[in-house]
């Protein structure tokens, strides 16, 4: 998942990292696999959203969009990036050097060397590799100059591709975040919508915003892409430049004409990315089946949603929800649930093709689920929680991802191999007596066989300052019946990590298709100790 | 179902408004009760009067966060407080035997409701955990400014 909750803390009680004399740590095995240093190679746009933690300031929401250069052989040989942490920006920070490691099995560790102010210092990320176009990675900075967390992803980019002429067609985005009011009344906020750009003019567009809970419904866009006139040559050396979005100023990363990364610079902190909608999606959705995630904040919380449904026309069946609303998980539809569901009704906007709009009702929840979504081809797209109250509140502010789901069976027979999986969200921490919610980050390798997860991981619970590095990861995945979730049973996920201590979490677990699953925390015997949501891919 | 809380709530608005809202509220199910009480309204909200039992920082009951039991004059109250991180920005300890002002509301939670807080006060510090919609704050509200600019040298 693209990002973490807003808002919140977290904290959890830990496997610990204590490195305490005589204390007996779990280790992996020696990895196998087909990776190497020469698999990181080219230029990569990265994004990370997470916390800061600087001295004597309090965890600081964080998010950083750029682009760094391997060679192939270990080394970074350049780059540069923009932060923003908590509305206050760092533009056009050069990436001096760096080193990376590349594990067989995927695994490894990036190093930045940044300069800012006429100092340089290093941010350092836990990685692993999708594929050699992309990777999953978290933030595990802990040095005398900077402690910060977040979870994230690198996709190769195509410096042939970096000009703004390349940024021509219609794209589909999401950008979440915090909103530019001034504290103490700043909120989480969420737009999703799709544009057309032309060679620098947005000539079209429309938008769907939930702003610390006041919604904007299809509103138009507007706005430019153009060369950073203070830093003109990261254009055409790692495709940046700035976009003005109807009034707000971003950082964008050129990844290739179908892909463009995006952080905000002129007040609040969103970021996220916009995707080439090359094929008109479907007016009407035929027998269409979706797995979809969101993760966003309520009044009480972190939240996060996953679950699918099936489309044909208007009519929406076959639909299967988990919510983790700070601590508190409902089920909605499938067996056991005891839930049943009314007025289900799911309508594609003529007028702004590949929008739509689902919602439906569950006997057991106190208010009608609604969703936007914006899809960028057929099978997938982004979605934003637009569920409110009958005074039209929203009940919370959340988004994510939609992905047509494959038709299965999903079994022992088509999950296997390896696969890369990150997790994201709050955690109850504990350092001493005192624990405290605060930021809790995973990105681990497992093979897959039998159903049975094998493989190792690199976890920050924010609050202890250390990440825990190569620990053992191990687990299973159980399907329940045919494994799409189309006939009422939910698959479950279940993960231990092994340091010195251990801490297994469990998850529900939809699956997309064979290659690609969403996760979310579910109910275990550790009480409320968790709000997390996360990704599983299979490596390529 | 859990058992209700009783407690002292003293409206801060005293309009028509409001006023109708309730008499109104008196009469629906309970099912539209929870659907009102989904999302935060700063029309109805209330604050406690009361002494501090007991302050976590995090507790494993949900919601997630801190929690604050106060006992006021009609009987203990849970009160959610959200990030512990904010109340430790603003420098306010809270510890058993205070007296505490809490402005905040109900908010429908799992079978039951929990009371959310907006605004802690004890003695002439308050301090605020959620914003005016009723979202958690974050300890990037209590950044002075000097500290803000501190930020621009993280990478």
């Amino acid at each position: 998942m693209k990002r973490l909750l807003l808002g919140l803390t977290a904290a959890a009680a830990l496997w610990g990292a204590a490195c305490g004399g005589g204390t007996n740590f779990a280790t992996p095995p020696p990895p196998v696999g087909k990776y190497t240093l020469a698999s990181l190679k080219g230029q990569y746009a990265y994004v990370t959203n997470g916390e800061t933690f600087n001295g004597s300031l309090s965890a600081t929401p964080l998010a950083r969009t750029g682009s760094f250069t391997a060679d192939g052989l270990g080394n970074i040989t350049g780059g540069v990036e923009d932060v923003n942490a908590a509305g206050i920006t760092s533009l056009a920070l050069q990436i001096t050097g760096g080193n990376y490691t590349v594990n067989a099995d995927g695994r490894g560790r990036l190093t930045l060397d940044i300069s800012s102010n006429g100092v340089t210092s290093s941010i350092i990320f836990g990685i692993v590799l999708t594929s050699t176009n992309d990777g999953l990675m978290i933030d595990e900075t802990s040095n005398s100059a900077q402690s910060s967390t977040g979870s994230g992803n690198f996709i190769k980019q195509t410096p042939g591709s970096f000009a703004i002429s390349t940024v021509s067609g219609a794209y589909v985005f999401d950008f979440s975040g915090l909103d530019n009011i001034q504290p103490p009344n700043q909120g989480p906020i969420s737009i999703v919508g799709q544009f057309t750009a032309s060679n620098g003019p947005i000539t079209t567009g429309v938008e769907d915003v939930n702003d610390n809970g006041a919604f904007t419904t299809a509103a138009a866009v507007s706005g430019n892409f153009a060369a950073d006139g203070n830093h003109q040559a990261t254009l055409t050396g790692n495709g940046r430049g700035i976009a003005l979005i109807n009034g707000s100023q971003y950082a964008f990363y050129i990844v290739d004409s179908s892909r463009v990364r995006f952080l905000s610079i002129s007040g609040g902190m969103l970021s996220g990315d916009a995707v080439i909608q090359n094929i008109v999606p479907p007016a009407t959705l035929s027998s269409s089946s979706f797995v979809f995630i969101v993760a966003g904040s309520s009044a009480k919380g972190g939240v996060t949603r996953v679950g699918r449904f099936t489309a044909n026309g208007a009519s929406l069946t076959n639909i299967v929800l988990d919510t983790n609303n700070s601590g508190t998980f409902t089920k909605t539809g499938g067996t056991g649930s005891g839930s049943t569901f009314s007025n289900t009704n799911i309508t594609m906007d003529q007028a702004n093709p590949g929008r739509g709009t689902l919602t439906f009702t569950a006997s057991n929840v106190g208010v009608p689920f609604t969703f936007v979504f914006y899809l960028s081809s057929a099978t997938s797209g982004v979605i934003q929680d637009i569920s409110h109250t009958s005074s039209g509140v929203a009940t919370d502010v959340a988004d994510g991802s939609i992905e047509a789901q494959a038709a299965g069976p999903f079994s022992a027979s088509n999950i296997t191999g390896t696969y890369a999986f990150n997790w994201s969200g709050l955690s109850i921490q504990t350092s001493g007596n005192f624990s405290i919610q605060d930021e809790e980050d995973v990105v681990a390798q497992a093979t897959v066989s039998n159903l049975s997860l094998a493989g190792a991981a690199d976890s920050f619970q924010f609050f202890d300052g250390i990440p825990v590095t190569d620990s053992v990861v191990s687990g299973s995945i159980t399907p329940g019946g045919a494994g799409t979730g189309a006939d009422g049973q939910r698959n479950t996920l279940s993960v231990k990590l092994t340091k010195s201590n251990s801490l297994t979490v469990s998850f529900v677990v939809y699956v997309v298709n064979p290659q690609l699953a969403f996760f979310a925390n579910d109910i275990n015997n550790q009480g409320s100790t968790r709000i997390v949501a996360g990704i599983l891919k299979a490596q390529q | 179902m859990k058992p209700k809380i009783l407690r002292i709530a003293v409206p801060l608005v005293f309009t028509g408004a409001l006023a109708l809202c309730l008499c109104v509220a008196a009469q629906q199910t309970a099912e539209s009760n929870a659907h009102r009480l989904q999302a935060y309204d700063l029309r109805r909200e209330v604050f406690l009067l009361g002494t501090v039992v007991k302050y976590q920082t995090a507790s494993a009951v949900p919601p997630m966060g801190a929690h604050l039991i106060v006992q006021t004059s009609s009987g203990p109250v849970d009160v959610h407080l959200g990030n512990a991180k904010v109340l430790h920005a603003n420098h306010l300890e809270l510890n058993a035997g205070d007296n505490v002002r809490i402005i905040g509301e109900d908010l429908a939670f799992d079978d039951g409701t929990i009371f959310a807080a907006r605004i802690v006060q004890k003695g002439a510090q308050a301090v605020a955990v959620r914003n005016t919609r009723g979202f958690l704050l974050t300890p990037a509200s209590t950044l002075s400014p000097d500290q803000k600019e501190s930020l621009r040298g993280v990478r």
